[in-house]
């Protein structure tokens, strides 16, 4: 897996560093670029069920020669091994008896003569011995029997991958050669399904895809880590390869979790998934425990464990002090533990409002991300078309509507997880004395209310604005009339004005969505890097190099403890200060008088701009690309001085 | 109706019922119910040494349809005081759960009912009450069955 140049197929998400990518398109915005905003290197490929076979097929095949042991007990040894190839010949060589016992692999035990009757010990009728089968410990059962054997136990789940011989007290594993062999073929189907899922879910850098009728996995191509890693299968859909969710960074997994389990609509099933379940200590698979011992033994993985501790049932005990010392409660009581219930729902009550206003805001991008999803299809479908008629262009070049819609729903799916991030964040009384706290969640807020108000703004032109110009170009309509002998007489389409309002947009939104982005980019950038390590770099280099990556951090303490809540204050504030967030930064910070901040923002903006490629105006949003002039090319606004009327 | 179930029943259980009225195991009694011969009475004689010894405790067994691929489920009816036999009558074994394969029978689950009178595991509880008093005093507790046995199991 050392060889990156194995898989074509393969997606590495470029580093930050190299955005912008494009200086050769037409409107700095190359449409080539995913809208996708991750920073991390994540390199991983998609793998088709086929291509999961073939990949299956390998392991086995390498570990079958590597270790001269048949296709049966390769599975085995891979699947012990969570199918890890290098593990498999640590593993194996280290002690192989010890392995092949601990899986079930026996010697095949020499068989009888076939020429004799014996009683099968689960039917108890008589069979000739050829006509009997059995695992390589020779203890033969008949067909029928073994039939029954392994189609209950496939019923019974993927366990069914280790199973053993019915004899009580033998442990030979079965081979999936007699599993086929005697199963029909509704079951064999099953099995080599929990087969491959065997791959996929036992396989530490392989996870299926979650999108509803998928059926590929994703492979990462590096040691996975606890963190999580966006991914984005052949299908469509993004998701986080880590915990599953839809793609979610630059929020953390943990932070998901716990937003998704506040939201699910279905509390109450939650309630009770959280009241009478527990996860398997292995597979993490809901358990609920309906009777029986607090000896619990998973029915999915096999884990045996103690229902009260969660603890391994091995380190159970005489040695750990026995059952009883899992029983807490009364002394967890005596304690205290629980008296805190009732200040718990007080805190509960309290902080119900302050969910909502983040939950609210969530949700309502939730649900624009959805519709920006369907119009970004129905464009696709429809409008570009039509379009194409009203300003003579192929739908070809009509491309970048559809970027800017990707660009919303994109960005819609990075607010709203900004939004899960806020709620954790911050708590839910700063005191005013933690000025560090405060601060931070001023600049957080800043920007989320900057990165928010600029996709309204693309949301509002690639949407209302769009729409606008299509219904103006419909009263004048610019289809042109063909004369019965073939030729064009009226061509609206390509009139000079109509060119020039068409082209005057056009520009708008390329510039825009290419902003927008920019935006995103560094919000998800100041969110991984963490609040208080860009703070705090700010206030240690006062002169700050001001790496291109990073925003100047200050916004006075006493607009952020305002009376409005915080977010809507930033997204309400936003629009009058329109200017780029530095400027508008400084702006804050020499009313703080903040040293932090205290160095030459005019020179970060310029390295900024030189950097990217382009400056662009605060007041039309349009891209210059001109990095020497002064005065934007559409609206002849200052590119420094104070925003003119329009 | 007898004699119409008789012909739908499998072979493996006529043969395992007739097995065990012919050479019933020590101390085990096992009849089939005449009207429905998946279900089984059963008798058995508190091991020697235990403090179930001298009691006769009835139990009831009962083969599920897809028997033997499923294990049976068995219920003491007798009251009996075992950590890991409740109120019910409910037992924690084992081979009547996950551990269960088609190549045990009736008769080795009784056995192994009978064994566990025999060696109760306070470690694996079922009945938290009564594991929690053969931790804390195994004396009082052999006492407390051995008391239960003369008054219920005789």
């Amino acid at each position: 897996m050392e060889d990156d140049s194995d898989y074509e197929d393969s997606y590495v998400a470029s580093d930050v560093e190299d955005y912008p990518t494009s200086e050769d398109g037409d409107y700095g915005y190359d449409p080539q670029t995913e809208p996708e905003i991750s920073m991390r290197r994540a390199a991983y490929t998609v793998l088709s069920e086929e291509e999961l076979k073939l990949r299956q097929q390998e392991a086995l095949q390498q570990v079958m020669q590597v270790l001269s042991i048949s296709e049966g007990e390769a599975v085995r040894v891979l699947r012990h091994c969570k199918w890890d190839v290098n593990r498999v010949n640590e593993e194996w060589f280290a002690d192989t008896e010890a392995l092949r016992d601990k899986i079930g692999l026996v010697d095949e035990q020499p068989t009888g003569s076939g020429r004799r009757k014996e009683s099968c010990g689960i039917c108890f009728d008589e069979f000739w011995v050829s006509e009997m089968h059995a695992a390589p410990c020779n203890h033969s059962f008949c067909r029928g029997c073994w039939k029954g054997y392994v189609h209950t136990a496939i019923s019974g789940g993927p366990a069914v991958l280790s199973l053993r011989c019915p004899l009580p007290d033998c442990s030979a594993a079965v081979p999936a050669a007699l599993v086929t062999a005697v199963s029909d073929p509704k079951h064999r189907e099953k099995y080599h399904l929990y087969s491959l899922r065997s791959f996929v879910e036992d396989n530490q850098r392989l996870e299926w895809c979650p999108a509803p009728g998928c059926e590929n996995a994703v492979e990462a191509l590096h040691e996975v880590s606890n963190e999580a890693m966006d991914v984005t299968c052949r299908c469509g859909s993004s998701f986080c390869f880590n915990c599953k969710e839809e793609a979610h960074r630059p929020v953390d997994c943990e932070t998901v979790k716990k937003w998704i389990i506040k939201n699910s609509a279905e509390s109450e099933n939650l309630n009770w998934i959280l009241a009478n379940t527990k996860p398997c200590p292995k597979c993490k698979r809901p358990i609920e425990k309906n009777q029986g011992c607090m000896h619990m033994s998973c029915s999915q993985c096999k884990h045996e464990f103690c229902w009260l501790c969660l603890a391994s049932w091995q380190e159970h005990g005489e040695r750990t002090g026995g059952f009883y010392n899992c029983n807490k409660y009364e002394s967890a009581k005596k304690r205290g533990d629980y008296d805190a219930e009732s200040l718990k729902r007080e805190h509960a009550r309290v902080s119900l409002q302050r969910y909502m206003h983040y939950y609210q805001r969530w949700a309502e991008n939730d649900r624009a991300r959805s519709q920006a999803l369907s119009s970004k299809a129905e464009a696709n479908d429809k409008k570009l078309e039509v379009l194409s008629e009203f300003v003579a262009t192929p739908t070809s070049q009509l491309k970048f509507i559809l970027d800017a819609w990707a660009q919303v729903v994109e960005c819609r799916r990075i607010l709203k997880w900004t939004y899960a991030y806020g709620y954790y964040r911050f708590g839910d009384n700063i005191p005013d004395e933690d000025t560090a706290q405060k601060q931070q969640q001023g600049f957080f807020e800043f920007n989320q209310g900057q990165a928010e108000m600029f996709l309204e703004k693309l949301n509002g032109v690639v949407e209302k604005d769009l729409d606008n110009l299509v219904e103006e170009f419909k009263r004048e309509p610019g289809l042109s009339e063909v004369a019965p002998d073939g030729s064009v007489f009226v061509d609206q389409a390509s009139s000079p004005e109509r060119q020039a309002v068409w082209s005057k947009f056009r520009e708008q939104l390329i510039g825009l969505t290419e902003v927008t982005r920019m935006h995103f980019v560094k919000l998800v950038q100041e969110l991984e890097k963490g609040l208080d390590q860009l703070l705090a770099f700010y206030s240690e280099q006062p002169e700050a190099e001001a790496e291109a990556e990073v925003e100047p951090a200050a916004v006075s303490t006493a607009e952020a403890s305002g009376s409005a809540t915080p977010a809507q204050q930033a997204t309400a504030k936003a629009p009058k200060r329109s200017k780029r967030s530095r400027i508008s930064s400084r702006a804050a910070a020499d009313k703080a008088s903040n040293s932090a901040a205290a160095f030459s923002l005019q020179e970060a903006d310029s390295e900024l701009e030189a950097e990217a490629g382009y400056w662009q105006c605060r007041r039309c949003t349009v891209i210059n690309r001109d990095l020497n002039s002064q005065s934007c090319s559409m609206c002849a606004q200052n590119r420094r001085g104070p925003i003119s009327a329009s | 109706m007898g004699s119409n179930q008789q012909a739908q029943l499998p072979r493996r259980i006529i043969k395992e019922s007739q097995r065990l009225l012919s050479e019933p195991a020590p101390g085990i009694k096992a009849v089939p119910n005449e009207d429905n011969l998946r279900y089984f009475s059963v008798e058995i004689d508190g091991p020697g040494s235990s403090p179930y010894e001298g009691g006769k405790f009835r139990l009831e067994l009962f083969l599920p349809e897809d028997y033997p691929m499923a294990a049976p489920k068995v219920r003491f009816l007798t009251k009996i005081y075992h950590p890991n036999i409740d109120k019910l009558g409910r037992i924690c074994l084992d081979i009547l759960k996950d551990k269960w394969s088609p190549a045990l029978q009736i008769r080795t689950v009784l056995l192994s009912i009978q064994a566990l009178l025999s060696a109760p595991n306070p470690d694996d509880p079922l009945a938290e009450n009564v594991a929690k008093h053969w931790k804390e005093n195994e004396a009082e507790a052999v006492r407390e069955a051995r008391a239960w046995t003369m008054r219920w199991a005789r």
